[in-house]
């Protein structure tokens, strides 16, 4: 896809958030009281109107979207676009350990949520497969962060609803 | 003179030098961590100091501040995250300089210039508490959201290659900032009766997320891609003494900026340094190397957003009103020692306010030493390698995402925000516009309410007042000038690309 191609396709979907936004606010939040009130709803109308002509505006820039674009020239002659390629599974495998992380921690606590979702992180993200690495990573940086936040900074780290070790 | 003595007297002593190196340490330790901010490093520390004498009490809790407000240009420089909202301006030409096998050039350019700018704003503090205060105070919602209004007006300078993007940029992280619990009238906004978002987005949330995901999805694909990146042989050299002399006056003008606004309640050091960085931007005759690894867009931010813990201090002292969350925890520390802010201060506790200006200075002496000898040590974390540093900073940034409000939704926002910063990225859509309009939505939105209904809806509260116009003229001047260049570089776009 070229730069160009992306700009359209990226103002189409700001477009669409947009429209979204405004119509939402629009429909849950109620306008000013009067006296000078403004009310909650001016300032999320604006942005989404404001919004809405800036990806208008990147839209018509953008047209079309098979024009030629604007490329870098590397050593050797050889023109790179700009933009780089949108790595998905990666971006998403991530957002889903984060999920569950997030998840685990309140279900079973730091202390072992921490270490499962290093290990996932670590064998399925970083692809990396020594048990050395892999085990000494975890339970050394859990215990680490355990030992120095909890412990020695007195921060609150979760402690589970199903299992608590403390 | 006598006062100043006997206030020395008891800030040279030993447990008052020691409570100033600890209140350093700790505030350097939570600065540098991404989302354990120097507020929550005080709050803290405040129990501590119930038991210690009311010098060596404030002092640590200044030190916290001060060494808090320096440590967030560690994670900024050596990995491209902020630790404090305060160091996000450092990232723009810190990292790079990181990229390039600069780093300990750029820490201790960040150091020194911290330095220069917290005691600059402590002699200007020392010198014109009563006058600068007055003034300060004469700032009202209009004359506050014109100042906030000027400071978005520099988005455009950190728009990169397209100023639509950009503003497309600046506009969501606006957007963002209206989720929540309005703060004027209580009315939930675009919240989908969701408990947790009644909350809003946490700016320290969505920075974490903004800067250190991609960061991480970044190192995950160059290991199932490519080769991995090599930084750049590590040096540890510090910036030359030819160098800081020949940004002295950037210095000063960034100095004198923070001290400004850091006077004026409700703003603080995010503000000052992104207006710094696009003062030194601007200014610069290497404009086109900002943001590619420019000294000077370290020093602007740096030596801005140090010279805000002075400035601060001087509505604080002379009419007891704390500018942000950090200063009311100093506030209440004074206030637990006996010591109430206001104009009587001065009468009542002169030796103590004296006291206080002694353990600032004590203060940045422990910053400097600390964060020189530590320069060399802290350079070494380049060298782990980058799989292990991302797993490191993956578990350090969601730790720091949870302990903001103990809560796993943050954790899901810091991840959720995050792709979205990665996508943005890689569609060369500039997320430091983002930031930007997170940290001034809030002010803008509530002193332009503020303002309308203290004037019972008349727009016209804007006009009247010369230093609001000023700032509108300041803001449409910046506008303008982007714009020409803008057309300028699509006359010729080639010279852009290039550049």
């Amino acid at each position: 896809m070229t730069d160009r191609r992306k700009d359209t396709v990226f103002s189409c979907v700001m477009f669409l958030l947009a429209g979204a936004w405004t119509w939402q606010v629009l429909s849950t939040i109620p306008p000013g009281y009067g006296d000078g009130d403004i009310g909650p709803r001016a300032f999320p109308l604006a942005f989404g109107l404001i919004l809405l002509a800036l990806a208008a505006l990147l839209f018509v820039t953008s047209w079309p979207p098979d024009r030629e674009d604007l490329c870098v020239v590397a050593p050797g002659g050889k023109e790179v676009q700009l933009s780089q390629k949108i790595h998905w599974l990666p971006s998403a495998l991530l957002l889903g350990e984060l999920v569950l992380y997030g998840f685990l921690l309140e279900k079973l606590g730091f202390l072992i949520a921490t270490p499962v979702v290093i290990l996932l992180v670590m064998m399925l993200n970083l692809r990396i497969r020594s048990l050395r690495r892999l085990f000494g990573m975890s339970l050394g940086l859990t215990l680490g962060c355990w030992l120095v936040f909890e412990k020695l900074l007195g921060i609150y780290l979760a402690s589970g609803t199903w299992i608590d070790l403390g | 003179m006598e006062l100043f003595l006997q206030a020395a007297s008891v800030a040279f002593l030993p447990s008052a030098i020691g409570a100033v190196g600890l209140g350093v340490l700790i505030g350097l330790i939570f600065g540098s961590i991404p989302g354990l901010t120097f507020t929550v490093a005080l709050a803290l520390a405040l129990p501590i100091t119930f038991s210690m004498e009311p010098v060596a009490a404030i002092g640590l809790l200044l030190g916290t501040y001060i060494g808090g407000m320096t440590g967030g240009s560690v994670s900024a420089i050596l990995l491209g995250i902020p630790g404090t909202p305060s160091a996000a301006a450092t990232v723009l030409d810190g990292y790079p300089m990181t990229k390039k096998g600069e780093a300990s050039i750029a820490l201790g350019t960040a150091v020194i210039v911290s330095v220069f700018g917290g005691i600059f704003s402590l002699i200007v503090m020392i010198v014109s508490v009563d006058l600068v205060s007055r003034l300060a105070i004469s700032f009202g919602p209009a004359e506050i959201f014109a100042l906030v209004l000027f400071g978005m007006s520099t988005i455009c300078g950190l728009c990169g290659g397209s100023i639509i993007k950009g503003l497309i940029s600046g506009v969501l992280g606006l957007m963002m900032m209206t989720i929540g619990l309005d703060e004027i009238d209580g009315v939930p906004r675009m919240t989908f009766d969701s408990v947790n978002l009644l909350q809003g987005v946490n700016l320290l949330v969505a920075m974490i997320g903004l800067f250190a995901i991609p960061f991480i999805i970044e190192v995950a694909t160059q290991r199932m891609d490519v080769a991995p990146t090599r930084v750049a042989k590590i040096r540890a050299h510090l910036p030359s003494l030819n160098l800081l002399w020949r940004k002295v006056w950037l210095m000063v003008r960034c100095s004198v900026l923070g001290t400004g606004i850091g006077a004026i309640p409700g703003t603080g050091g995010a503000i000052a340094s992104f207006l710094a960085y696009d003062h030194a931007r601007r200014f610069s005759k290497e404009r086109d190397s900002f943001g590619k690894g420019n000294i000077e867009g370290v020093i602007a931010p740096e030596t801005a957003n140090n010279a805000v813990t002075g400035g601060t201090l001087i509505p604080l002292l002379s009419l007891g009103i704390p500018g942000d969350p950090a200063t009311a925890i100093v506030l209440a520390g004074l206030m637990i020692h006996g010591i109430t802010p206001g104009p009587a201060l001065f009468m009542q506790h002169a030796t103590e306010v004296y006291g206080m200006y002694i353990a600032v200075v004590i203060a940045y002496v422990w910053v400097l030493a600390l964060q020189l000898v530590g320069i060399r040590f802290f350079v070494h974390v380049l060298k782990i390698p980058r799989e292990l540093l991302a797993v490191a900073v993956l578990v350090l940034c969601a730790i720091g995402a949870y302990s903001i409000r103990n809560s796993a939704f943050d954790i899901y926002a810091m991840g959720v925000i995050g792709v979205l910063a990665y996508v943005f990225v890689a569609l060369r859509v500039p997320i430091t516009p983002i930031i930007l309009g997170m940290v001034l939505g809030p002010t803008l939105e509530n002193e332009f309410r503020t303002a309308m209904m203290l004037s019972g809806g008349k727009a016209g509260i804007f006009l009247t007042s010369p230093i609001a116009l000023l700032f509108f003229t300041l803001a449409l001047l910046v506008i303008g000038l982007q714009v020409v260049s803008e057309l300028k570089f699509r006359r010729n776009p080639q010279e852009k690309v290039k550049a």
